[in-house]
């Protein structure tokens, strides 16, 4: 007379929290999740083939529109996995302006997930909060390259122009705020009952699942392992700065919130650093006007604030084009451990690991 | 006094459901517009300013209008409120989808079991005790009668708010229940094991002013409980309160318990298939029942239509001047005062902590506010019997 | 109703036959151009390159310079005045901050130590832009990737990425397949590198690194490069009832029925008119004088 049945349940691709066009499918028993699936590929625009046959330059604005919640990291990616390709030497203070830049960025990015996050997990005031701030840095990209969201920042070889008048002042004046409104979040968050009991806990992923997975990023250090590449494979201007790599060793939700809070910091430390160690000199190194690459294949990892990077290329001889583009897109990788996450929890324990893992669909599906 | 006749007593009772009803329908939508507002200054933005996407039409000429009111500085807070009138229209003029498996009759009659479960509790609401007004002698039929204040000032009124209150979760369910469909089964019954948790240390936590005033009439009760008590006896009710409050969250559907429609687990629970005026009737629905939540924590805990709480009225009274006299005598303009601060209260903790987990809400139900419910009762039961 | 003897006709164009097929006559532009070389980085090619580069160089030298003792000699017994030497070019030298970074000998601990393990299923070792690369033996991989996340002189714990590249041009291989493998404790990178043959199945790395399932899947649905004992072989990215792979040097980048768009294009004879309108004000006649 009564039947024990599984519900099989489609979370997504349209639904509030799975930051897009994410679908997983998920079998329940009542709330507990028993199977969970993520299924991908509704964002595919096939950026790597469109990448193959559009010069080295035109590739850029591709990086952009792949993580778009943090262009300025992916368009350090690309133009430094084509420096490597061509063996160019950047100038310092281009260096440096990128560093910088990139760890704006890494505050936007993180800013945009933590309140995304603390939506999902139903504070919604932390969202507006974070935008507020976040709203700030957009400004100052557009101060730097005129566009707010898909920057395409720097060039191959640089940057093309050097920082507009006006920028340091604007850097000293999110600076000096930014402190006060991370500490307004963490009054949020930080000891509130309920965020740790949405949180602690939570999506454990321990340090040699993240290992064997693949996983990088926040998600890594908070189990742990204090894997940064831009102190384990220094790149940019990273290795002249002093900056810590936060880890927790719980491995939960609430270590990856942690993790991010105090990344927030040390970009903000890394960006001081870089403000008030700016060389003087040229932002360009000095090209050939068409690029033709040789027979060459780089992986280039940087840490982006999602996870590594990678941009593989392979060039042809005297070709205009990369042979091969391949993105090694942290989300894609980070997202297969969502199902080790999640099986077993509750249904509203799948929103918490979606969030945690800071996932965009844009460079999952490419 | 004249007595007033079946009739004309039938009359003002009309009038009374008349006024009542006006009363829910300006406090509702006032608080969907006061939620606009509050969450937008705790969130450090303006709020509802404008109507949405209103260039042109009606919309558009509210616009406008509203615009131009806005210049003057106070007036400039409230440009919102055409967007009240607006989503309303919408809410009427929107298609009403029916999913093409749901039970098209439950379908139907959910969001009006909860809508008229939600607005019936009313009946037993008093908002002053005794005479609220009596009608002037010049006024036709019913001239020179005393209007009380509340529509049936029943002796059993907690009884009956408890009953009909519990018909309200019939709505949710069922509407889950009938759209067929997973996300609302799974918010439907959500909302059923939830709100049958709350059930029981919200009437608990109700039974210690029953214990305490020895009544189940509603102005009875208030009035006991304000100023019949010495206070030393009633300030141990803050427990109660705070027990009610939180019950009242969880039964309302507000955050931090919203499990049937948290929107970022299951899309928007309950109602995911409903549109129109049934899902609105669901919208004003939830609004109902936190202003009846409001009003019953403001009449048994909060001193109802006196203007201070927990018994500390009469410690003041002796005190107070003369010309100050007024303060000291029910009113109710107080009850609704503080009806609205418990509204405020709700959108505040809306606007500042995040969500339980749907095991978290019911070992919070379970584990802590029974037992401490438990506990103010046998406290309430020890002030009754040796003290009062 | 519909009668079944008539032929109806078709509602929608005919879809094309075959797996993907394109109407070049509406995009010439858009004409898949397969490549002609293989650009597989490789020392041992790169100094065959060289050498033959450095013999070719030699032999126009020696060639210009006979071509010059025949013109001395023929100037001599003409009488004229003798040609000018030849000058051997030199490389011009460019001050473009540019070094492009040739395949150099493998000189790391990490290599030698590979092929050392591995002996002859090491197919070639060497560097380059600093970074390390082992190309094995194909059927060899799995026991490569063994090697090198468990020896503890390697310990390359993570597989950073897995990608693959499609060589039409090559004939006795069509695809690499990369593994980029991370050693966090050491600090180091590496990538193993196999040539895989049309129709074979590589052994798939989940075992070793369970990470490499979605990465294979994807290699799987771009490339077409099916793996041996992997868990869940479907398609990733694309719907599961994609026909071809898009990443091969053989797919279109246009898909068919899509068209060129010209964003200049006057559809309406919208800019004509602006045009002819801007013209009026000026007091410029445009328009064609009409032939009577």
């Amino acid at each position: 007379m009564f039947k024990n049945e599984e519900m099989e349940i489609n979370l997504g691709p349209q639904h509030p929290s799975t930051h897009g066009v994410l679908r997983v499918k998920l079998r329940l028993d009542g709330e507990t999740i028993t199977h969970c699936r993520p299924m991908i590929g509704y964002l595919h625009r096939g950026v790597e083939k469109i990448c193959e046959n559009q010069s080295f330059f035109q590739g850029q604005v591709w990086t952009d529109r792949m993580d778009y919640c943090s262009a300025v990291a992916n368009n350090l990616g690309w133009v430094e996995a084509n420096e490597k390709l061509f063996g160019i030497t950047v100038p310092r203070r281009a260096q440096y302006i990128r560093t910088m830049l990139n760890e704006f960025n890494r505050l936007a990015s993180h800013l945009i997930w933590l309140a995304t996050h603390a939506l999902d997990i139903g504070a919604m005031t932390v969202f507006l909060y974070a935008f507020r701030e976040r709203e700030d840095i957009l400004d100052l990209n557009e101060a730097f390259c005129g566009s707010r969201l898909t920057t395409t920042a720097f060039r191959i070889g640089g940057l093309r122009e050097d920082l507009p008048p006006g920028f340091e002042k604007m850097v000293h004046k999110f600076l000096a705020k930014f402190p006060t409104c991370l500490e307004e979040y963490e009054n949020l968050l930080s000891e509130n009952r309920i965020w740790k009991k949405r949180t602690v806990g939570v999506a454990k992923l321990n340090a040699e699942d993240a290992i064997a997975m693949g996983v990088t990023g926040p998600v890594l250090r908070a189990a742990g392992v204090a894997y940064d590449i831009r102190k384990a494979f220094p790149y940019a201007a990273y290795a002249e700065m002093d900056f810590e790599v936060p880890t927790r060793t719980e491995a939960d939700t609430y270590a990856r919130y942690l993790v991010r809070m105090a990344e927030m910091r040390q970009s903000a430390r890394i960006i001081q650093q870089c403000m008030d160690g700016m060389p003087e000199g040229p932002v360009m190194a000095k090209l050939p006007k068409i690029l033709r690459s040789e027979v060459n294949e780089v992986y280039h990892a940087t840490e982006s604030p999602k996870g590594e990077i990678g941009y593989y290329l392979v060039g042809e001889k005297g070709s205009l084009n990369p042979y091969r583009f391949h993105v090694r897109a942290p989300g894609f990788i980070n997202l297969q451990s969502l199902p080790k996450m999640a099986e077993g929890g509750l249904i509203a324990d799948i929103v918490a690991a979606i969030g945690t893992l800071d996932i965009v669909l844009g460079e999952i599906d490419r | 006094m004249p007595t007033p006749t079946l009739l004309q007593s039938l009359v003002i009772t009309l009038i009374q459901c008349l006024l009542v009803v006006i009363f829910v329908f300006v406090v509702v939508p006032l608080t969907v517009f006061a939620e606009r507002k509050v969450l937008g200054h705790l969130q450090q933005r303006l709020g509802s300013t404008r109507v949405a996407s209103g260039h042109v039409g009606v919309t558009g000429w509210m616009n406008r209008g509203m615009w131009k009111w806005g210049r003057i500085p106070i007036l400039s807070y409230w440009r919102g409120i055409p967007g009240l009138v607006a989503d309303v229209l919408k809410l009427i003029l929107k298609e009403d989808i029916l999913p093409a498996k749901a039970d098209k009759f439950v379908f139907f009659i959910a969001p009006a079991l909860s809508m008229v479960a939600a607005v019936v509790v009313f009946a037993a609401v008093s908002f002053v005790p005794g005479v609220f007004f009596t009608f002037p002698t010049w006024f036709p039929y019913v001239g020179g009668l005393p209007v009380s204040g509340g529509i049936a000032d029943i002796n059993v009124g907690l009884l009956w708010i408890l009953g009909v209150a519990s018909v309200g979760v019939y709505g949710i369910v069922l509407a889950g229940w009938a759209s067929n469909s997973k996300y609302p089964l799974l918010g439907g019954l959500r909302s059923a094991a939830q709100m049958v948790s709350y059930e029981v240390p919200l009437a608990i936590s109700l039974l210690a002013p029953v214990v305490l005033s020895a009544s189940l009439n509603f102005s009875e009760m208030s009035a006991r409980m304000a100023t019949g008590m010495p206070a030393w006896a009633l300030v141990p009710q803050i427990l109660g309160f705070l027990i009610y409050l939180t019950c009242g969250f969880a039964e309302t559907n507000r955050l931090p318990f919203d499990m049937p429609e948290a929107e970022n687990e299951l899309v928007a629970g309950f109602h995911t298939e409903y549109s129109g005026m049934k899902f609105g009737f669901f919208y004003l629905a939830e609004y109902i029942n936190m202003t009846v939540v409001a009003a019953l924590a403001s009449g048994f805990f909060l001193g109802g239509p006196w203007l201070l709480p927990f018994g500390l009225q009469g410690l003041l009274n002796p005190y107070l001047p003369g010309f100050l006299s007024w303060f000291g005598e029910p009113h109710a303009i107080f009850f609704v005062a503080k009806i609205i601060f418990i509204l405020f209260t709700y959108i505040w903790v809306r606007g500042t902590i995040p969500r339980y987990r749907y095991d978290q809400v019911m070992s919070v139900a379970w584990k802590y506010l029974i037992p401490m419910a438990l506990f103010n009762l046998l406290l309430a039961a020890l002030v009754r019997c040796f003290a009062v | 109703m519909t009668d079944p003897n008539v032929p109806q006709t078709p509602e929608t164009p005919e879809a094309p036959a075959g797996s993907y097929v394109y109407d070049y006559k509406a995009a010439p532009n858009r004409q898949i151009v397969m490549p002609k070389t293989v650009p597989l980085p490789s020392y041992r090619t790169y100094l065959a390159e060289q050498k033959a580069a450095a013999e070719a160089d030699e032999a126009k030298w020696q060639k210009s310079l006979a071509d010059y003792e025949t013109a001395k000699a023929k100037a001599e017994a003409e009488g004229k005045d003798a040609p000018k030497p030849p000058v051997r070019p030199v490389p011009r030298k460019d001050d473009n901050d540019l070094k492009t970074p040739w395949p150099q000998e493998a000189t790391d601990v990490d290599l030698l130590h590979l092929q050392a393990c591995l002996g002859d299923k090491v197919e070639e070792i060497f560097e380059q832009a600093g970074e390390l690369v082992c190309q094995v033996a194909k059927e060899a991989v799995l026991e490569a990737l063994l090697l090198c996340r468990d020896d503890g002189k390697l310990g390359y714990e993570m597989l950073a990425d897995q990608t693959a590249t499609h060589y039409p041009a090559a004939s006795d291989f069509a695809f690499s397949v990369v593994y980029h493998l991370t050693s966090i404790s050491r600090r180091k990178r590496l990538r193993l590198r196999i040539l895989v043959p049309e129709g074979f199945t590589p052994e798939s790395a989940c075992v070793v690194y369970p990470g490499a399932n979605w990465m294979e899947r994807e290699i799987y649905d771009m490339l077409g490069i099916r793996f041996a004992n992997h868990p869940d072989m479907t398609r990733i990215l694309c719907p599961e009832d994609w026909e071809g792979y898009p990443l091969r040097k053989d797919y279109p980048t246009v898909g068919w029925g899509q068209r060129d768009i010209s964003f200049r294009e006057d559809r309406g004879g919208m800019l004509d008119r602006i045009a002819l309108e801007k013209a009026g004000q000026l007091g410029i006649n445009l328009k064609q004088p009409k032939a009577d």
